[in-house]
């Protein structure tokens, strides 16, 4: 307009094409964009169920045939891993737990040799927390079956398991065996399993040569490579309502693990007695809903959501630092949330309003 | 404005419904369901048309209502009937499982708001 009113009709119409020109390429470049956002990598999911749980493997950039086979060996894995290490349908471990029973010294491979190992460092870092000794106790409760249905168990009960206290400290590892000092140590690996086998999921994956994939085992996944331009987007799952509360974006090699007390639980006489048991008192944990915990080991991401989850809200900053895990959101029964300020650096709120959250600096 | 200058804004403007709908609808509304047993493929299930589905697992069969979008767990022979609290599921990522009954169910979109769920 304004060189219309003070050029010459000649610029003017020179300017008035140059706009047409413009608009035209804008619009093409547009087009461009759009097809460019429309061609899309072949995505996979594969589903089976393991561990008591959905299992789910994604990739991303896999052809059919390649997705279908890696996703069968990851498949095989893990049925390995679930008939191995069952705590309670007879297993490899529940072998290994009625030899510790009677003081014996107890072959282990190596597989199971490397979570033991994992599972006692993490157990002592965590105060005992995170209990694998307390087998026994679990079954008290009812946790070792497939449909945990209560009554909770009479008091004395937990009160004698508890003044034997199996603690990882009781067992002795050599090269290719183990012992227990306390004959009422059960091993159960419920709260660490998961994060371990679905970071070895994804080790696998890689040798097979997948570059992208997601292996979710429910409420543990690890991620390997990116959705193609972006990272792989992960949904947390609201404690307390469908759908998500929360949103982060996982580096390659990253686990994130969420221990909620939704997962596994019964009601008895209106009360709800949920699967996270505190080995100070024998109970279920009080006061928190879920944890959530990134880290780059799976094997310490899902024992220091268990952990942390017991802890409750004063201890929980000591025992994360104790594990080493510096990236942690804990959601308490009143629906608030604390986060660790690494953590608070990446989260994204799905909810609306914001939930009232506060950053906590790790001692 | 000439008139080409005119015809461009008009060509922009038409397109913009459709650009509208393909980008801004409701990314989560699920159109299919993945439904898992024990021993068995995935199978794939519309949500446009309304059925019953008769899934095989180890206690028996676990019955799933496909309805108007929507899906649930109608009936299942475990203990708990976890499954059937967890009531209709209707958006992409929302998953039940009758976990003992070794059935699941996940709902999935064309466009899916996120890569994986943690549970």
């Amino acid at each position: 307009m304004n060189e219309e009113q003070s050029g010459g009709r000649c610029a003017a119409k020179a300017s008035r094409n140059s706009h047409f020109l413009f608009r035209i390429l804008h619009s093409a470049f547009c087009v461009l964009l759009l097809t460019a956002c429309s061609r899309e990598e072949p995505l996979h999911h594969e589903q089976f169920l393991a561990f008591g749980t959905l299992i789910e493997i994604t990739t991303y950039s896999v052809d059919d045939a390649a997705a279908q086979q890696a996703s069968a060996a990851i498949e095989q894995d893990f049925q390995r891993m679930d008939r191995d290490w069952h705590a309670w349908r007879p297993s490899a471990l529940t072998a290994l737990n009625a030899r510790l029973a009677q003081g014996q010294s107890a072959p282990v491979d190596a597989a199971l040799l490397d979570l033991i190992t994992r599972s006692r460092k993490l157990s002592l870092a965590s105060d005992g927390l995170f209990d694998p000794a307390l087998g026994q106790l679990f079954g008290l409760w009812g946790f070792q079956s497939d449909e945990p249905a209560g009554p909770p168990p009479p008091e004395q009960k937990i009160k004698d398991l508890l003044s034997a206290l199996p603690t990882m400290a009781d067992l002795h590892i050599t090269a290719d065996s183990v012992r227990s000092d306390n004959p009422q140590l059960r091993l159960d690996f419920g709260a660490i399993a998961k994060g371990y086998a679905a970071q070895l999921a994804i080790e696998h994956l890689q040798r097979l040569g997948v570059h992208n994939a997601i292996v979710a085992a429910a409420g543990d996944l690890h991620v390997l490579g990116r959705h193609g331009a972006r990272p792989w987007h992960i949904g947390i799952r609201h404690p307390r309502a469908p759908g998500i509360i929360a949103s982060v974006d996982l580096n390659s090699g990253e686990s994130i693990s969420t221990s909620g007390d939704y997962e596994r639980y019964f009601t008895f006489q209106g009360q709800r007695y949920h699967h996270l048991i505190d080995p100070r008192t024998g109970y279920p944990a009080q006061g928190t809903a879920a944890v959530t915990v990134i880290a780059a080991d799976g094997a310490r991401a899902d024992a220091a959501a268990t952990a942390l989850f017991i802890a409750g809200a004063r201890d929980w900053p000591r025992i994360a630092r104790a594990m080493g895990v510096d990236q942690v959101m804990r959601i308490d029964q009143q629906g608030k949330v604390q986060l660790t300020s690494a953590m608070a650096a990446r989260v994204h709120f799905e909810i609306e309003p914001t939930p009232i959250s506060t950053v906590i600096r790790l001692p | 404005m000439t008139r080409a200058d005119w015809l461009v804004l008009a060509c922009l403007l038409a397109v913009q419904p459709w650009l509208y709908w393909h980008y801004w609808r409701d990314q989560g509304a699920a159109d299919s369901a993945v439904i898992t047993a024990l021993g068995q493929a995935p199978q794939h299930v519309s949500l446009q048309h309304d059925q019953l589905l008769k899934v095989h697992g180890p206690l028996g069969d676990s019955v799933l209502e496909v309805q108007a979008g929507r899906v649930r767990f109608r009936a299942s022979p475990c203990r708990g009937k976890q499954c059937i609290h967890s009531g209709w599921l209707s958006r992409a990522g929302d998953f039940a499982a009758c976990l003992p009954n070794r059935v699941s169910v996940t709902l999935v979109g064309t466009v899916m708001r996120y890569d994986a769920i943690n549970f």
